[in-house]
């Protein structure tokens, strides 16, 4: 039965709670629900909830029916494309729209000053190559993008800083008007004292890690069409955010929200990059204002390649102490981050201080703005970095030690979290090694194949934290219609993570309803209740609790009602596959008797996501091994075997958990392996814009993946117990096979990716080389 | 010209530049096949023409002329739009999709291959569909569902000789 908050607030009232958001704390006021349904502990009874269903949409994924924001066609649609700069810094000293404009079937240009302030459009100063500088709108795609073509542009140039050490030099161009490193300074986080731990050490390892530039690609670029009727303004848009996309157009274009809809069905992919409105958004908009037309406005492969977001590169100067035992006495890090021309401080400091058991620990992260594309969140952004670095680090030191590099992470493991002394939730890190190890088969020493054999093999192993708590604001709704199906309402999105199913799981257990009956909507702001992004791993925890309490708040409701009919009181009865019982008894009735009896009187439940506990780390963890074949000919490596151990709470759907499991670890297997955005420091332009010269994985390149959980509910988290999963897996994934390849060919590889040129030039700096 | 598409014939006058990709989205508004790369590296705009399978986004529509095509929407029991072709329901079984952006090219993909080879060893499956890209990462899935199709898993009876006619 549902029990009153454990907070000392009182239902209805609002306090304080802290949410972490991608490693960022923010402190938010939230109300405290109306009643808080008990926690889904291990012991809980559950039949939905922990099944393998089938993702509930995949129907209209596989028959092409899905709809997604490439897919939106209006009557009279007109195309709008955006021409971006073609260089990386100066003033545009011409443009000539009258040509382009005049082309067949363009209706409409915009240039410099065309656009309301507010959108940050058009201006006339150059920060970086692909920034936009004018869109034409025509009838036809292939008529603007000719048009776009035609457009005149002289610039005038000026000096730029592509690299983060051209930037920070003494002299060095205005990579903008502010200044070219972050303000405040280097970012300084730091317990205990270093120096002191490093005294106190018995070895001392210092490594140089670099980390290249990581796009996201998903595969459906940005891209919003934009419709008005009269004064109100429909956009839709391939987003994480519906939400944050309103309320970034109600302002770009001046209007109140309650104008704005934005809608988002389906999206091609997001893993970060798509967390609010864009230049194409803002473009589709104007244009549809001025001609009274919907536009769509869809970004080339190019543009999105070039102009979308990325996971910016970093260089980390790692410095560890340890005693003989392994035990850790100081971590130091020393990191330089080109953030391109906007960004944050999400940077790879933050897990050096989450990851171990460390009394000394200090990171400084020096953020520069260089003339590139600014960078965007991209899963696990900053700790996917920083495990290339501390993890790396601990793989060396274990090497140095000579004790198995899982043996010396048992060794540091930390029982409180350690940045903010904190207890967690719950934490099976522990159990991750474990059953990871056995899975695997691991120990740290294997028989090579036969001597002179070209294929070398090698194992490696990684851990992870992750930040996953998820928190308020969240609202969900849940309706019963009059033929007892069940509509779950929340303003929520699916990213093909399975929103949409796991949310229907979730109420249909708490209402005690068949699953089949349960259809979640989502993605439409103009009739859902409120939910943030998609972000931070946050939508099953964020969301999740709020439509169970609304499925409580409706069952409630719904036992209410059928109490009389049964001649029985509400606190006899329970449900199960859409069946309302009277305990103890053969008396029942199906929702269907029961809301046809009630006709159109609707039963609505309503739910809010409620604070977090207070002082409490509510994270993800993991653990992964790679094996890997390097041919000493090629410098080829390919990874042949992956275990991935994670524990991450309740697991709602243990099907498309695993899915998320396994997509990480692939993007995280081309972080390592293959993927680099190419900026030429000389032309300060993008190289390699295209799928064919920005390598992402094939099927030919994956491995054998068996990826799985262990641990269980974390009811301390949330009442469903479950918390975040989708940026776990990335994490450890490229120290793990970093690892596997130097214990392979007996060189650390200390930079990524680990092309066949970096192999062979590593092999050429050992004897190996000469073989 | 003439075009026969998912078993419907189509008489089309396409303009010289118009590749298949835009003729099938944007004139016969199958929007299943999707536009991701624009230069036949990604896959996503796989269809199958007699046979074949290509990236109709770098193929002319009027070079198809008179030519059989099948799209991701032609899968479909024609009489019965509900009743999923086996690599689809495999699809679903074994969540080869997740955001399901280059799913209709990896079935056009996987159906031509099972076409080719019905028995295709994991090697053949991995060489086979390495022309089509995810980002997600859901070739673990993938790979499962076409080996379920080639075991018979998802085989069906009253679908014999439905799909794949093009």
């Amino acid at each position: 039965m549902p029990r009153k908050p454990k907070s000392a607030a009182k239902p209805g009232g609002f306090v304080q709670t802290t949410v972490e958001i991608e490693g960022r704390t923010e402190t938010r006021i939230v109300e405290v629900p109306a009643f808080e349904p008990e926690p889904w502990g291990n012991d809980a009874e559950l039949g939905i909830v922990g099944a393998r269903v089938p993702r509930m949409d995949a129907a209209e994924r596989v028959t092409g029916r899905a709809r997604y924001t490439a897919d939106i066609a209006r009557p009279g649609m007109l195309h709008a494309v955006i021409l971006r700069s073609t260089v990386p810094r100066g003033t545009i000293r011409s443009i000539d729209l009258t040509r382009a404009a005049a082309m067949p079937g363009v209706l409409d240009a915009l240039g410099p000053g065309d656009a309301p302030a507010a959108t940050r459009l058009f201006g006339k100063e150059i920060f970086y190559a692909g920034q936009p500088i004018a869109a034409v709108c025509a009838e036809s795609l292939t008529d603007a993008a000719r048009a776009a073509e035609a457009i005149a542009v002289e610039y005038n140039l000026l000096p730029f800083a592509a690299t983060f050490e051209d930037a920070a030099a003494k002299g060095a161009p205005k990579v903008r008007a502010k200044g070219n490193m972050m303000e405040n300074g280097p970012l300084v986080m730091q317990r205990g004292d270093t120096d002191a731990g490093l005294k106190a050490a018995d070895i001392i390892v210092r490594r140089e890690f670099r980390t290249p530039v990581q796009l996201h690609t998903a595969l459906e670029p940005h891209g919003a069409a934009a419709e008005w009727e009269g004064d109100r303004l429909t956009v839709w848009e391939s987003t994480q955010g519906i939400f944050r996309v309103r309320a970034d157009v109600a302002k770009a274009i001046g209007v109140t929200l309650s104008k704005v809809r934005v809608i988002k069905e389906y999206m091609g992919g997001g893993f970060g990059a798509k967390n609010g409105a864009g230049a194409h958004t803002f473009v589709a908009a104007i244009f549809a204002k001025r001609q009274r037309r919907a536009v769509r406005c869809i970004n080339s492969r190019e543009a999105e390649q070039i102009d979308s977001g990325n996971r910016p590169s970093s260089v980390q100067r790692v410095t560890i102490g340890a005693k003989k035992d392994g035990t850790l006495t100081a971590i130091h890090a020393s990191i330089d981050v080109p953030l391109g021309i906007s960004g944050w401080e999400g940077g790879p400091g933050q897990i050096y201080h989450e990851m171990y058991a460390c009394e000394n620990v200090r990171t400084e992260e020096t953020f520069a703005y260089i003339n590139a594309s600014g960078m965007q969140a991209f899963r696990g952004p900053g700790y996917v970095e920083g495990a290339f670095g501390l993890e790396g680090a601990m793989n060396a030191l274990a090497k140095e030690l000579k004790i198995d590099p899982v043996k010396l992470r048992v060794k540091n493991f930390t029982k409180r979290e350690p940045r903010q002394d904190r207890p967690y939730s719950g934490n099976n890190l522990l159990e991750c090694y474990k059953e990871g190890s056995k899975v695997f088969g691991w120990s740290a020493t294997h028989q090579q194949p036969a001597a002179r054999s070209r294929k070398l093999v090698g194992k490696g192993v990684a851990a992870q934290v992750w930040p996953t708590g998820g928190g308020p604001p969240a609202y969900a709704l849940l309706r019963i219609n009059s033929d007892a199906t069940i509509d779950v309402l929340a303003g929520t999105q699916d990213l093909g993570t399975g929103a949409r199913t796991v949310l229907s799981q979730i109420a249909a257990e708490s209402l005690g309803a068949s699953l089949s009956t349960v259809r979640a909507i989502i993605g439409d702001t103009e009739s859902l209740p409120y939910t943030g992004n998609s972000w931070g791993s946050m939508t099953t925890a964020s969301v999740g609790p709020a439509v169970r309490m609304a499925a409580e708040d409706a069952r409630r409701q719904l036992f209410e009602a059928a109490a009389a009919m049964l001649n029985a009181t509400p606190e006899d009865l329970e449900s199960r596959d859409s069946r309302i019982v009277v305990r103890d008894t053969d008396r029942s009735m199906t929702f269907a008797e029961v809301t046809s009896k009630l006709g159109n009187v609707m039963i609505m439940g309503k739910g809010s996501r409620g604070p977090n506990p207070a002082d409490t780390a509510i994270m993800t963890f993991g653990a992964q091994f790679a094996e890997v074949e390097v041919d000493i000919e090629t410098g080829v490596v390919r990874c042949t075997r992956f275990v991935a151990a994670h524990d991450a709470g309740r697991i709602i759907n243990p099907t498309l958990a695993e899915s998320q499991l396994e997509g990480g670890i692939i993007q995280g297997l081309g972080y390592a392996l293959f993927e680099e955005r190419v900026l030429d420091r000389k032309l300060g332009l993008v190289m390699n814009p295209t799928m064919h010269d920005y390598k992402i994985p094939t099927m030919a390149d994956i491995p054998e993946i068996d990826a799985f959980f262990v641990g269980g509910a974390d009811p301390a988290a949330n009442h469903t117990g479950a918390r975040g999963i989708a940026e776990p897996p990335i994490i450890p994934t490229a120290p793990a096979i970093a690892a596997a390849v130097a214990d392979a060919i007996g060189v650390e590889m200390l930079e990524i990716p680990i092309t066949p040129w970096r192999v062979l030039a590593a092999l050429a700096s050992t004897a190996m080389g000469d073989r | 010209m003439r075009l026969n598409v998912n078993g419907r014939a189509h008489e089309l006058d396409p303009a010289p530049a118009v590749t298949l990709l835009e003729l099938l989205r944007d004139q016969l508004a199958l929007t299943g096949t999707k536009l991701v790369c624009d230069r036949g590296e990604c896959g996503a705009c796989t269809v199958q023409l007699d046979g074949e399978i290509v990236y109709s986004c770098l193929t002319l529509a009027v070079a198809c002329d008179g030519s059989n095509v099948l799209t991701v929407e032609g899968l479909l029991n024609p009489t019965d739009q509900s009743d999923l072709a086996p690599i689809q329901r495999a699809f679903v079984a074994k969540d080869a999709a997740q955001c399901g952006f280059c799913t209709p090219g990896q079935l056009i993909a996987a159906h031509n291959l099972l076409s080719r080879t019905a028995h295709p060893t994991d090697d053949e499956i991995r060489h086979g569909m390495s022309g089509n890209l995810c980002r997600c990462g859901t070739y673990p899935k993938i790979l499962a569902a076409i080996r379920a199709v080639a075991n018979g898993e998802f085989a069906n009876e009253k679908r014999e000789g439905v799909a794949g006619a093009a």
